[in-house]
């Protein structure tokens, strides 16, 4: 059918960019809901951490260690633990380079908890897909931009958007669907155009290269370099060889506590320490995430590691830096706290529920249509099953292997990768085989069992139990009953007296 | 006394989104007795304006400024879609909560 007028054109529009870019679309709003906490997930997934004490103490048990182990190297980098991911790591040289060592800050002696994905997998998949990472910013991108297309078109079309603000009529077939799209579509409008467009905001130098190319020729670092604020205390120029005389560090602990008096207790993420044991030693106090709705990365302060003289307290953002930085803030979800996480998370299950129902709402009103071309429809009905149903359960596969695969295991995390995605590739499988309704019904229903024996699982294969582990059994026992619920409808509704059209020509 | 501020915020909310929601022909036929006067559904929008704009006074305590004006955005959508969702199955329900809500952020307050 040709489009013919206005509503007609946005209504295709709203169709093929929702539906083609919204099995991505659901991936990235379930693994995006799941990452809001995703060192919570972390934390589950390697119970052999027990909680440590407090930040002073820390940074004294990681000073003790470095100091013993790495007196001579360039840079020393320590993370707190912290409220969410109570975890002491300790550098010597880039973190991300060198791999940091975990120490148990009572004893002092490293930690080797197993290895593991842990929950940054589901960050990385939520804006990368999995795929190679500039690949997969372009696709996930592609997608976000559709969200946009689809969500201004949807408005457009959408004809009641007022007088049925409030309005879901269940188990009505086709009315229901396109009811409770539209009302997770227009309650949460706001968080649905806010998660999309900051979420392309924060690759603004990938997707929009044209002002980088104009005016930097290109160059990334000279456009990170301008909108850094300027130094306050240069490094002392020194040529190469040259080294400041020896001099002790103060302990590590003073600056934790001065750090703590500026940001706020609990508040700092982590220390560095530029040249320890030289004279032009300096302290770098990094402050967690989360105090202001910017994103304050790379934000610090400098003090002297000899003489404990302040050198330098954080600028300002410009302007125009920071109207990025706010955006990007409010797309991660660091600042307000665990109430604020939940919101997040919550508007985010949202978000899946919007895309999933208008998934399903495509099936169910093609399969009314007598002309629809049944091969179209079926593949779409299996696709359906398999990227919502199926990446639930593919995500709750992967704690499973957390705690299921041996410690010892070598490449222990890529095992994991392979667990997640071995769970999915069998979802596709048995989508493929299974007539569809069974098919939903199934795979909600193992989504379900897996998250309630998570809890059984914890307890059975877990260290000590604490708040963040508990929060996550609890989160996935509810969760758990949520499929069940939804597995367990399915057959109600093809029972009854009047067999909707839907059902009745999905059973063999 | 941060849980009991954070409910009372959610129920102001939910309560503020009722009152819009009451205000519509068809959820007032839906949710109020017969015996109440048509008066009395015309008073259902500003009260939930009003209802919305306390929940936000009361999120200004929990968040700075800006903060909880995001947080106020996200707990208007969500307690919006719990409303949706109760209607249909639990009216009843969907007229006590904000009410059960209150009385729990009380409670908390006062333990």
């Amino acid at each position: 059918m040709k489009p013919r007028t206005f509503t007609q054109s946005m209504s295709w529009l709203h169709t093929w960019a929702g539906l083609l870019l919204g099995w991505a679309l659901y991936a990235i709003f379930l693994t995006g809901s799941l990452a809001v906490f995703d060192k919570e997930l972390g934390w589950w997934m390697q119970p052999e951490i027990e909680r440590p004490a407090g930040d002073a103490a820390a940074a004294a048990a990681a000073q003790r260690w470095l100091q013993a182990r790495h007196a001579d190297a360039g840079s020393w980098n320590i993370e707190l633990p912290g409220e969410r991911a109570p975890l002491l790591g300790v550098t010597a040289g880039d973190p991300r380079r060198d791999g940091s060592t975990l120490i148990d800050p009572a004893s002092g002696e490293p930690l080797e908890p197993r290895k593991t994905v842990g929950g940054n997998f589901f960050f990385r998949f939520h804006f990368t897909l999995h795929l190679p990472r500039n690949l997969g910013i372009w696709v996930v991108g592609l997608a976000g931009m559709a969200m946009l297309v689809a969500l201004v078109s949807g408005i457009v079309i959408h004809k009641k958007i007022f007088k049925e603000f409030f309005t879901f009529r269940p188990a009505k077939g086709q009315r229901s669907w396109l009811d409770a799209h539209n009302a997770s579509g227009v309650l949460l409008l706001p968080f649905h155009l806010m998660i999309a467009y900051t979420g392309l905001v924060i690759f603004f130098v990938i997707y929009m290269p044209a002002a980088l190319d104009a005016f930097y020729g290109g160059d990334r670092d000279a456009l990170l370099r301008d909108g850094a604020p300027p130094m306050q205390a240069s490094e002392p120029a020194r040529g190469p060889g040259q080294s400041a005389a020896p001099a002790p560090l103060l302990p590590l602990a003073d600056f934790v506590r001065r750090g703590e008096a500026h940001y706020g207790p609990g508040m700092l993420a982590g220390l560095r320490v530029n040249h320890p044991g030289r004279a032009d030693a300096r302290v770098i106090v990094q402050p967690r995430l989360g105090s202001r709705i910017e994103l304050t990365k790379g934000e610090a302060l400098v003090f002297d590691g000899v003489s404990g003289q302040l050198l330098q307290t954080p600028v300002p953002t410009r302007t125009s830096l920071l109207s990025q930085r706010v955006l990007a803030g409010l797309h991660f979800a660091q600042f307000g706290g665990y109430p604020m996480r939940w919101l997040y998370f919550f508007c985010g299950l949202g978000g899946c529920a919007m895309i999933a129902s208008g998934l399903v709402l495509y099936t169910v009103k093609l399969r009314k249509q007598a002309k629809a071309p049944r091969r179209w429809l079926e593949l779409v009905e299996r696709l359906n099953v398999a990227s919502v149903a199926g990446l639930g359960l593919a995500c709750v596969a992967l704690l499973w292997a957390n705690r299921l695969l041996p410690v010892e295991l070598d490449r222990r995390g890529g095992w994991e990768t392979v667990a997640f995605f071995g769970a999915w590739l069998l979802c596709f499988l048995h989508a493929a085989v299974r007539a569809p309704m069974p098919a939903w019904r199934e795979q909600l229903a193992g989504a379900a069992l897996l998250c309630l024996g998570l809890p059984l699982l914890d307890l059975a294969t877990g260290g000590a139990l604490d708040g963040q582990r508990l929060g996550v059994d609890l989160g996935a026992l509810a969760i758990g009953l949520l499929l069940g619920w939804a597995a367990w409808r399915i057959p109600a509704a093809a029972a009854q007296p009047r067999p909707r059209p839907r059902c009745a020509g999905a059973i063999p | 006394m941060n849980a009991a501020a954070l409910l009372l915020a959610l129920s102001l909310a939910y309560a503020g989104m009722l009152g819009l929601c009451l205000d519509m022909e068809r959820h007032w036929k839906q949710l109020a007795s017969p015996r109440l006067p048509p008066a009395a559904r015309r008073a259902c929008a500003p009260a939930g304006v009003l209802l919305l704009a306390l929940a936000g006074w009361v999120a200004g305590t929990l968040w700075p400024p800006a903060m909880a004006a995001v947080a106020w955005f996200g707990m208007l959508s969500l307690t919006g879609l719990v409303l949706v969702l109760l209607l249909p199955y639990r009216p009843r329900l969907a007229l006590l909560l904000p009410l059960l809500g209150t009385l729990l952020a009380g409670l908390g307050a006062l333990a």
